[in-house]
């Protein structure tokens, strides 16, 4: 039997896959600014949705805070993204280079939560993080502007690309 | 130059370190509360910093029909993803689940060879290979 985190990941992994196809759809009808600002009205009209059931007048300041930071580190990402592509960076170089952020959630969780891997886990990380740089790689077509601002895909939802 | 590529660089590193900060946090929402509560939180958070990237690009929104739809429907989507992302996070370690969830760049690259007719690079089909045995540790 698969452990128990592991259906939703791989759910999860699959509907993002889907995101970045449309994405690339997306990305060939507007530019990537204009894209992320859709996007963002498709979360916000989703929110009603959790409103109910949500139990956020319960939550404490604390929990509020943590959960707001959540999102607000995500969009830094997004940002910071951005602004790379706009300073020249080429898109197949730092699309694969974002892909490795796991990384840096696997160091917080060892430093901060204290988790703990086995070996196999390790080797399995490894080979995540690796996969998921060489996947984001796609080789800029010829006589394309190398760091043209065009989505892709971002950890839940978004990405550049050209 | 040197100075030119370290300042793209510089951008590129804090995209990975705050989405890697995000995987993190998520992990600690996660524990603390309902996939509902945290998706309203997150995309409350993120709003603030996606104006400031659309502020730089002076909010100059097109508004193709066919983009919007597919912009609005991946917005949605998104959000579905997000909450399975949430499940797996209070059920399991974020050492595991980021690296799993982060592949997939893996569906993408398959829909768009098989819906799209994308080619696929060399580089991709070493990246799917790692991405099948990183699944079959995850899943032993």
């Amino acid at each position: 039997m698969f452990a128990s985190w592991l259906i939703p990941a791989f759910i999860a992994a699959v509907l993002w896959g889907v995101v970045g196809i449309l994405q690339k759809l997306g990305s060939n009808r507007m530019n990537a600014s204009s894209l992320l600002a859709w996007v963002m009205v498709g979360y916000v009209l989703a929110l009603p949705l959790f409103w109910r059931g949500s139990g956020l007048a319960a939550l404490s300041r604390s929990d509020l805070f943590w959960g707001t930071l959540a999102g607000a580190a995500n969009g830094l990402g997004t940002w910071a993204l951005f602004a790379a592509l706009e300073r020249g960076a080429k898109a197949s170089v730092a699309i694969p280079l974002t892909a490795l952020y796991p990384m840096v959630t696997v160091a917080f969780a060892y430093l901060m939560l204290h988790e703990r891997l086995g070996f196999l886990d390790w080797v399995g990380v490894m080979l995540a993080l690796g996969a998921g740089a060489m996947l984001s790689y796609e080789p800029e077509p010829q006589g394309s502007s190398d760091n043209e601002v065009k989505f892709d895909e971002f950890p839940g939802g978004i990405k550049e690309d050209s | 130059m040197a100075q030119h590529t370290s300042k793209w660089l510089w951008f590129a590193l804090m995209a990975l370190f705050w989405w890697g900060v995000w995987g993190f946090l998520v992990k600690i929402g996660a524990d603390r509360m309902n996939p509902r509560a945290l998706q309203i939180l997150f995309v409350v958070g993120m709003i603030p910093p996606l104006l400031l990237a659309l502020a730089r690009a002076k909010f100059a929104i097109q508004s193709d029909r066919r983009g919007i739809a597919y912009g609005v429907l991946n917005g949605l989507l998104a959000t579905l993803g997000m909450l399975a992302f949430y499940a797996a996070m209070a059920r399991g370690q974020a050492s595991l689940v980021a690296p799993l969830t982060a592949l997939f760049p893996l569906f993408t690259v398959i829909g768009a060879v098989l819906l799209l007719k994308e080619k696929i690079n060399r580089i991709q089909v070493v990246g799917i290979a790692m991405a099948v045995a990183a699944v079959v540790i995850f899943a032993r």
